[in-house]
């Protein structure tokens, strides 16, 4: 940006300069994310999108200028997993629309289940999460499944519009996978550790990894049923029926569209990786938490991580206070490329802290930055459009008066496409009623 | 691993000298200001802080040059070091207590201690209307259950509104219904709970004058059986004696409002409502209470009656006069624990409260509402020296703990815990090899044929 | 299952001794007599007559018209004693009332309705503290045979249905009444701590303690009523007889469970606060009590079913180091404890059949245990901490004659009981069990700390 000549930032501006859309972020701290902060800079956005970052951008004619003295601008944060907008009150059913019943689902697209009027989106937003990856299924997690195998497309939303059309990003950014565990009992426990009724129903090792085998067996079955209708397909075969779920293959069978897989455990992910490798699909692995020997074929291979919060306890009596708080760090160290979700929607807004927690604990503090910016960009294939303060992207900014990943920075500002964001939410509506309750 | 810890434990007690100072940290008092100096401990309490300090000959120096030292942090409603947390089979279970299954070896005891948490208010769970007792621990890892009592606490009682006391008596629930159950167990409506916390104290008031009528009649040298002592009906005495706190579990703001007036009504003091939501509805009551507020910094929604909870609720809690901790609620695992003090530093974006304000909602303010104040929650000469190192500013997302004392003692330090890992794996394979090679040696044997 | 165990029975029936004539007098010469209160006597004669021990020593006389046994070969030891055991007692549940004194409920048999849910303490659910295992425990329980296989001469029997299980028995396994098997009808109270089963209150380890208190106070309240009523009938309400208070006021000791450290720590405080004294069953950690044991002066009955791995189990799931550490040091309790010199007996609580705790034991002695030790810990220790040292658990002259006759050691790899006498009646082992009957496995279940109870 700065090797550009002063004409071009001239001329650029008198292009700009009679546009209906445009404005002047001043005088502010950028961090680019894709490049070094730059101290006392500005950003002109021109047409929602970011036109130029410089010390010196010349503007004129009529401008709309947020003076930003003393505060910061980053990019708008992307929280790479979670069920914002799609589940209100997590404890009542009526009120969560994840989950469908089925094993296979790849024709269900979390994007239309979208609420725009869910009190998470403004209050998740508030803290300076832009775009949110709306999963449509469970999560798995360590002791196994339950749910769906392939739970459904996973949609890249803004947090902001009148409609889920208008909120769409990308509406087909991935398709959800929780590859199935194997279930038999949890770490360190024994017998005497769980209730006798418990203990009693217990599956023995055998019985879970023959469950879990034949799981796999039904995945592959469906991948290669569907692997046979794509040959069908292409090779226009006579009287092919449609089918939704193999329609809804098709772009991540050809290895376009990439499929996140949740494995949490060393065995889940090398599974995961060595038919992901032998489909030829693009996988992102996701809820990573024990990936054992597989962190360094992770980083050969280039397979991205999305990590969920590292505010959970350790795996075991034996691990580290601060397992869950290193595993940033050890990915990152590895040469693995992560990026941070919420995987709920109370904590949603926790997204920035669960990056600063991982910075305290080794995670250098621009790798936590991008884990929730470019980094998601990235691996959900928006990068050209968003993740970093670049001539060019969607001016998805957030402009606070502190560190973004820092539990007491206020966000002061938000714009998505360039367009100033309500920060208020039934929060500060509740707070500011009841504050000046007589 | 447990072995070596407790005799690593040992090894920091033999070696400690009685006189310890932390010398040239950023002191946060909460209580008297923060500044840059030391604080002088001997024979485990904190006899001096200062800029200047005089140094005893002989004590043992901390260097905390460039660090952070805050009180001890207090977390006023936990579930960890137990071994059960609820009797919920009846909706008064007064006579039960968590002081009575302790469990020293339990993990997050030395998790909770790793995120500088020095004492914790462990509560009955919130299965009842009226719930058992309580039991306040410092987090001495190492020391047997006893050694964890924190002794000069007062005595408490949980208990539970809304919800969760209700559940039981509900035909249906959300996830994880109770639908069919044959024994629905009353109240299964919050009329029925402000129904069976008043007949609980009405029949303890009964109690109480059968005992006073005894004793009279006694006095006169009358011949009289006593009254047989009931073990549920006797902490509800010590509750309306004052005796025993009373710490509440409630959400919505017209629980806490039937809760404040029964408490009234029957003359007994709450000492904090815990969770308390919807708390900033009916701060101006709860503060003209004088009841202490033990909440969450941003949890919501997580159920119903969570659905009108704001991030900003114990900061205008505060400002409406209210004395406010924060707590973790942590059961089977110290997660929340950990980080106590980023959860205040929230409180300084939600509400903007100072920075002292935040941290006392975690140190002086939890102590007040347990009645520890005079002996812990901040740093003043006389009290016990629980403190915790930060390498940065505690109310940081970016800081984490390095040393803990408690009574003057280092009970976890981060270098030592890291340093210990690698030998803790070596011993941990060593054994794993030694079971290995024991199977490998009796395989043949368990084959003999018969 | 019955017909399994009518052809038991019958086997069983086959060894008892021939009623016909039972020898009154009985002298084993020139054997090793292993007398646990002295020294080992390398080759002597130990006389038996009419049930006792009337002499012992290497130049004890062979009485004129004693049946002899020629002792070459043959190592003669105390019998042995199972010090927690449900030995005698039949092996379907006994069936007692869910709950006694006050607001008494019918008890809950299977595919019957269950009893209404206690309120509290009141209802005193699962106190059977009037249930006398000495009331209850047959001579013809096929377990009773089948113990001689371990070399056990006498088992300490608890019933241990409910939260209170009642009061348990010192039990000679072998007689010709039921009745000439108690050697003490009183041994204990068994407790459990294990609410699981029960509707209502208590179902939670709290909940448990807090109505043992409960229990205690009303019992002392019911003793002191008693005694006011019988100063002053004519002031004092008479109190209504209660058959479970009645049976905790009768308590000599309390049997508390305590795997570890942990449970030691609240039971030993428990035993304080009721004040009884109290014997520890379950005991699992025992290498890590020590000095807390010798401190508090409690005795504790060991299980010696040493942990192992599970077989069929995650391999990727790694076990905790206190698993672990638990795994290997288990079979070091006996040592520890010997060395501390606390004093403990042992349980074939959990094991398949009863010698398995001689093997459990070896494993021990090949850690370091002395042999002196686990024997001491299968007989006087055992009569010591039930108070019946005076009469058993040693080959001393005056004693029981409860004797286990071995052919070579007590501890060789292949145990070899050449015979056991029983209240000087001798008796035969009983062939090994064609599968894994014998022991505590099925039947009056097996009882350990943390199993569901009831």
């Amino acid at each position: 940006m700065r090797s550009r000549g002063l004409l071009g930032i001239i001329l650029a501006a008198s292009v700009y300069a009679g546009a209906n859309d445009t404005m002047l972020i001043r005088n502010a701290t950028v961090h680019p994310v894709s490049g070094p902060k730059q101290e006392n800079v500005s950003v002109l956005v021109v047409d929602g999108k970011i036109a130029e970052v410089g010390a010196k951008i010349a503007t004129k004619g009529k401008i709309k200028i947020v003076e930003g003295k003393g505060l910061h601008v980053y990019p708008g944060m992307i929280d790479s997993g979670s069920p914002v907008g799609m589940s209100e009150i997590s404890s009542v059913r009526e009120t969560t629309d994840t989950g469908e019943l089925g094993d296979f689902n790849p024709q269900l697209r979390a994007l239309i289940a979208v609420n725009p009027e869910s009190e998470h989106i403004p209050v998740v937003r508030a803290n300076g999460i832009t775009s949110v990856m709306v999963l449509p299924g469970s999560m798995g997690g360590r002791g196994g499944g339950g749910g769906s195998i392939i739970s459904g497309q996973v949609s890249m939303i803004h947090l902001d519009g009148w409609t889920w059309e208008e909120m769409e990003i990308k509406r087909d950014a991935a398709l959800q996978l929780v590859w199935p565990a194997i279930a038999s009992r949890g770490r360190g426990a024994t017998d005497d550790d769980l209730p006798p009724a418990l203990a009693a129903r217990r599956m023995t090792f055998a019985q879970a990894k023959r469950n879990q085998e034949e799981e796999v067996r039904k995945l592959k079955e469906f991948v290669e049923a569907a692997r046979r209708y794509q040959k069908a397909k292409a090779g226009k075969e006579p009287g092919l029926k449609p089918d939704l779920k193999f329609e809804a293959m098709l772009p991540v069978l050809d290895g376009k569209r990439p499929i996140m897989v949740l494995a949490s455990r060393e065995r889940e992910i090398r599974e995961a990786v060595d038919w992901a490798e032998r489909e030829r699909l693009k996988i992102v692995l996701a809820n990573v938490r024990e990936p054992g020997k597989m962190t360094e074929e992770l980083a050969r291979k280039k397979i991205p991580v999305i990590l969920g919060s590292p505010f959970t306890t350790p795996i075991d009596d034996d691990a580290a206070y601060d397992e869950p708080f290193t595993l940033a760090a050890l990915l990152n160290k590895a040469g693995v490329k992560i990026a941070f979700a919420s995987f709920g929607t109370q904590f949603a807004r926790n997204l920035p802290y669960e990056a600063g927690q991982s910075v305290a604990f080794g995670l250098p503090y621009d790798e936590a930055l991008k884990s929730v910016t470019l980094n998601a960009a990235e691996i959900w294939g928006v990068a050209d459009q968003y993740g970093s303060i670049e001539p060019g992207k969607w001016a998805d900014l957030v402009v606070t008066d502190g560190d973004l990943l820092e539990v007491k920075t206020n966000v002061k500002m938000m714009f998505i496409k360039g367009a100033p964001v309500d920060l208020e939410s039934k929060h500060t509506k509740l707070y500011k009623k009841y504050l000046a309750r007589p | 691993m447990r072995t070596i810890l407790l005799g690593l434990l040992t090894l920091v007690g033999l070696s400690a000298q009685n006189t310890v100072v932390i010398q040239n940290g950023i002191i946060h008092t909460v209580t008297k200001g923060t500044i840059t100096g030391s604080v002088v401990i001997v024979n485990g309490k904190i006899t001096e802080v200062g800029e200047k300090v005089m140094t005893p000959a002989g004590a043992k120096i901390v260097d905390a040059s460039g660090k952070h030292v805050i009180p001890g942090i207090i977390d006023c409603h936990t579930h960890i070091a137990v071994d059960a947390i609820n009797e919920g089979s009846v909706s008064v279970s007064s006579m039960v207590g968590v002081d009575d299954v302790v469990n020293n070896e339990r993990m997050d005891i030395y998790r909770a201690l790793a995120g500088g948490v020095t004492t914790a208010n462990v509560l009955h769970g919130s299965a009842n209307a009226i719930g058992g007792r309580n039991v306040v621990l410092k987090m001495r890892w190492g020391k047997d259950a006893d050694g964890l009592v924190f002794k000069e606490a007062k005595p408490g009682l949980k208990m539970a509104l809304g919800e969760n006391p209700k559940r039981q008596g509900m035909q249906t629930t959300g996830f994880g219904a109770q639908a069919g159950q044959q024994n629905l167990r009353y109240p299964g409506t919050r009329m029925g709970v402000e129904d069976v916390i008043r007949e609980a104290f009405t029949n303890a008031k009964e109690y109480q004058k059968e005992w006073k009528d005894y004793e009279a009649k006694k006095a006169r040298g009358e011949m009289a059986l006593p009254p047989r002592r009931d073990l549920q009906l006797e902490t509800l005495v010590e509750v309306l004696e004052g005796k025993r706190l009373v710490h509440a579990h409630c959400y919505r703001a017209d629980e806490i409002l039937m809760l404040l007036r029964v408490s009234q009504e029957f003359g007994f003091k709450i000492a904090t409502l815990q969770h308390v939501l919807e708390g900033y509805k009916v701060a101006k009551e709860i503060a003209a209470a004088g009841v202490g507020a033990s909440t969450f910094s941003d949890w919501w929604s997580y159920k119903v009656e969570a659905y009108d909870a704001i991030p900003y609720n114990a900061a205008v809690l505060q400002k409406k006069g209210v004395l406010v901790s924060l707590n973790s609620d942590d059961a089977g695992g110290a997660e929340l624990m950990r980080r106590l003090n980023t959860e205040a530093g929230k409180i300084m974006k939600y509400g903007g409260v100072t920075e002292d304000e935040a941290l006392a909602m975690i140190t002086i303010n939890p102590a007040k509402q347990l009645g520890i104040d005079q002996y812990v929650g901040s740093i003043e000469a006389g009290k016990q020296a629980d403190l915790v190192i930060y390498d940065k500013d505690p109310l940081s997302i970016f800081s984490k703990v390095e040393k803990v004392f408690i009574d003057g003692q280092q009970y976890f330090d981060r270098d030592g815990d890291m340093s210990a890992r690698p030998r803790k794996e070596a011993e941990k394979k060593g054994l794993l090899e030694k079971e290995k090679e024991t199977e490998r040696r009796n395989a043949p044997q368990t084959r003999r044929p018969s | 299952m019955r017909q399994r165990i009518f052809v038991l029975t019958l086997l069983a029936c086959a060894f008892i001794p021939l009623q016909a004539e039972v020898p009154s007098l009985v002298a084993i010469q020139d054997a090793r007599i292993v007398t646990v209160s002295g020294a080992v006597i390398e080759k002597g004669t130990v006389v038996l007559k009419d049930g006792i021990i009337a002499d012992v020593g290497p130049s004890a006389a062979v009485p004129a018209g004693a049946w002899v046994v020629d002792g070459k070969g043959l190592t003669v030891y105390p019998g042995l004693i199972d010090a927690f055991s449900t030995w005698g007692l039949p092996e379907a549940p006994v069936q007692v009332s869910a709950a006694g004194g006050r607001g008494a409920q019918a008890s809950a048999t299977p595919g019957q309705t269950a009893p209404p849910r206690s309120r509290g303490p009141e209802d005193r659910p699962g106190t059977n503290s009037w249930v006398m295992a000495a009331d209850l425990v047959k001579n013809t329980e096929r377990r009773v045979t089948l113990a001689h296989g371990g070399g056990f001469t006498t088992a300490v029997t608890f019933p241990r249905q409910g939260l209170v299980g009642g009061h348990g028995a010192v039990v000679n396994l072998g007689g010709e009444t039921s009745g000439a098997m108690i050697v003490e009808p009183d041994a204990g109270l068994y407790m459990s701590t294990t609410p699981s089963g029960y509707l209502g209150y208590p179902n939670s380890l709290m909940g448990v303690l807090a109505y043992f208190r409960q229990l205690w106070i009303d019992a002392n309240y019911y003793k002191m009523a008693k005694e006011m009523y019988a100063k002053s009938p004519q002031t004092i309400p008479r109190p209504a007889y209660d058959r479970a208070l009645e049976g905790v006021l009768s308590t000599k000791r309390v049997l508390l469970p305590a795997a570890g450290p942990v449970q030691m720590e609240r039971m030993v405080k428990l035993g304080k606060e009721l004040q009884t004294s109290v014997v520890l069953w379950g005991v699992t950690e025992g290498y890590r009590m020590a000095d807390e044991l010798k401190k508090s002066g409690t005795p504790v009955v060991l299980n010696v079913k040493w942990p192992t791995r599970e077989r069929d189990r995650d391999p990727d799931l790694i076990d905790t180091m206190k698993v672990l550490e638990h795994r290997d040091k288990a079979p070091t309790a006996p040592i520890v404890l010997a060395k501390a010199g606390v004093k403990f007996a042992v349980s074939s609580d959990g094991l398949d059949a009863p010698k398995d705790i001689l093997k459990a034991l070896k494993k021990s002695i090949d850690m370091g245990l002395p042999k002196e030790a686990a024997i001491r810990a299968l007989t006087l220790s055992a009569a010591e901490i039930y108070g019946v040292d005076q009469r058993m658990g040693s080959i001393d002259k005056g004693k029981m004659a409860n004797l286990v006759v071995v052919k070579g050691d007590l501890f060789d790899e292949r145990l070899t009981i050449a015979m056991i006498f029983v209240d000087g009646v001798k008796y035969l082992p009983p062939p090994d069990p064609p599968q894994t009957p014998g022991g505590n496995a099925g039947g009056n279940r097996p009882s350990t700390v943390d199993q569901e109870e009831n």
